[in-house]
């Protein structure tokens, strides 16, 4: 576990210090990804379907703000949409317009889960976003995985009714636009997920403000469970002919990357360098604020005092011990090369590290967090052989 | 002489400033009414703009028939189910708005005025 947290705590690092090189190569592959997936899945138009094309615009993205990589991929769906025929790309237009009209105006912030949520549902892993999004936004969240459940039926509806569509000639216009209508507003698979996605959001988001132990855990297990729940239920309702496996799968998928995030929950709220000016009417002020990566900060200091006697000459061990995992008992820490005669008391000091480094406002979100182990200390000259620690004193934590 | 303190305090109000403050600055400018009210105002143009082209695509939808059918109906009842269902949309809309807008200016007033605490802290500092 310790050697979790200190890979967490050293990716936090590399982050920091390389965060204008690393976010740029973030936002260049998940737009490539986005676009590639696109492309794969839909592919009518064979000017944009070409890795130039995707590797030039996934470039713009990554040095662009996330809004345009949500529009890029809008425009690459229309695109594909005019390919096969007008009014396609007409309803594609409308379904976008409305969203942006109705739901995105509210939730600009999270337009990027209008990107993710379809492409999550195309790689069959459906269940990750809402309870990622209960997890770590608001119960507004609803609205934008709502959002980004249309979009993937409107693509699929398109993808489904295509060979239909190109079947169809010029004159048909109407005949087009009335089956893809028809093929989203008699959507009940549509509307079960919507509603599935959202519920799970809101329970989630409640589970995990709640003051219990391991509160974000049971909030991800609730989520998955249901949201496959409510998926089943729909199933047996509308019949809409899910795969119980992939659901299940995709479960298990789930819990899996909620870890992950829960992990690394508080390198979200990574506060980054910033600079600053500002004058007064003695100085002009130019600022870097750095912030302090996290350091463990003796909280708890524990002395256990032992009277014992020690046979002179013992042979001294090597000091230089980390933070050590918890459940094994303490050692003591000693320079190399002493050797003393036997004395008859030995003072152990135990340092436990302070919580990292959570901003106060989230100290009380996770109640259930495990800490890391501490560091012992032995003060004097006291040296001890290692099997005999163990029966000194115990681990405390 | 440098204060440190000065410093410190000028520091975290200019980081605010240039991070969350510039939105909450831009809504906590207005007076409640006014902002809501501008909110509200351009919720019901979206909902106008969002009915027009749902009803667009309404007509479209069966288009032939509406044609056909367009000098046997009841102009004068169709007319008045339209402005029936816009009004219930814009209506529904519009109360949406001013709740999120409502909430949204509650939270940016909070945050401005640990804002302008730091600013009277700092004043403060100044007179001594």
């Amino acid at each position: 576990m310790t050697a979790l947290l200190e890979l967490r705590e050293s990716l936090k690092k590399i982050y920091s210090r390389n965060e204008a090189f690393i976010l740029p190569v973030i936002k260049f592959l998940l737009s490539f990804i986005v676009l590639s997936i696109i492309n794969g899945k839909m592919g009518y138009m064979t000017k944009v379907d070409n890795m130039a094309i995707v590797l030039i615009v996934s470039l713009m993205c990554s040095f662009l703000p996330t809004g345009f990589m949500v529009f890029f991929a809008m425009i690459f769906v229309l695109l594909h949409m005019y390919a096969l025929s007008m009014e396609t790309a007409a309803v594609g237009l409308v379904v976008f317009l409305l969203l942006y009209l109705l739901f995105l105006r509210f939730t600009a912030k999270e337009a990027l889960v209008v990107v993710l949520t379809p492409i999550l549902c195309m790689i069959k892993l459906p269940c990750v976003m809402p309870v990622a999004m209960g997890l770590i936004g608001t119960p507004a969240s609803c609205v934008s995985v709502g959002c980004g459940v249309v979009v993937y039926y409107l693509i699929q509806t398109v993808i489904t009714n295509a060979p239909t569509i190109n079947s169809m000639g010029a004159e048909e216009a109407t005949a087009k636009l009335r089956l893809l209508i028809d093929g989203m507003l008699g959507n009940k698979a549509m509307l079960v997920t919507i509603a599935a996605f959202a519920i799970t959001v809101i329970v989630v988001y409640l589970i995990r403000r709640m003051s219990v132990d391991h509160s974000w855990t049971i909030a991800m297990i609730a989520g998955v469970m249901i949201e496959v729940l409510i998926l089943l239920v729909g199933d047996l309702m509308y019949d809409t002919n899910l795969s119980i496996l992939s659901v299940l799968l995709g479960a298990v998928v789930t819990v899996i990357v909620c870890k992950i995030i829960e992990f690394f929950r508080f390198c979200l709220d990574y506060s980054r360098s910033e600079k600053v000016q500002f004058e007064d009417d003695e100085y002009y002020y130019y600022v870097k604020a750095v912030p302090k990566m996290t350091v463990a900060a003796p909280t708890n200091t524990v002395k256990k005092i032992n009277t014992q006697r020690r046979p002179a000459g013992q042979q001294t061990r090597t000091s230089g011990q980390g933070s050590r995992p918890a459940g094994q008992s303490s050692r003591s820490m000693q320079s190399t090369g002493r050797t003393t005669e036997g004395t008859a008391r030995s003072v152990v000091t135990e340092r436990t590290p302070a919580r990292n480094g959570v901003p106060y406002g989230q100290q009380n979100g996770y109640r259930g967090y495990e800490r890391s182990g501490g560091r012992s200390v032995t003060i004097g000259g006291e040296h001890t052989n290692q099997q005999d620690d163990s029966d000194d004193y115990e681990e405390l934590f | 002489m440098l204060n440190e303190e000065k410093v410190i305090l000028m520091t975290q109000m200019a980081s605010y400033e240039e991070n969350e403050g510039k939105k909450n600055m831009a809504i906590g400018r207005y007076f409640r009414s006014d902002y809501i009210t501008i909110q509200v105002l351009k919720s019901i143009l979206c909902a106008t703009i969002a009915y027009a082209v749902c009803f667009a695509l309404f007509i479209f939808y069966d288009f032939e028939n509406f044609m056909q059918d367009i000098y046997k109906m009841d102009l004068i009842n169709f007319g008045r189910n339209v402005l029936l269902y816009y009004g219930i949309t814009v209506v529904v809309y519009g109360a949406a708005s001013y709740l999120i807008c409502s909430l949204r200016y509650a939270k940016a007033k909070k945050s401005l005025k640990c804002y302008y605490n730091n600013l009277k802290k700092l004043n403060s500092i100044y007179n001594e």
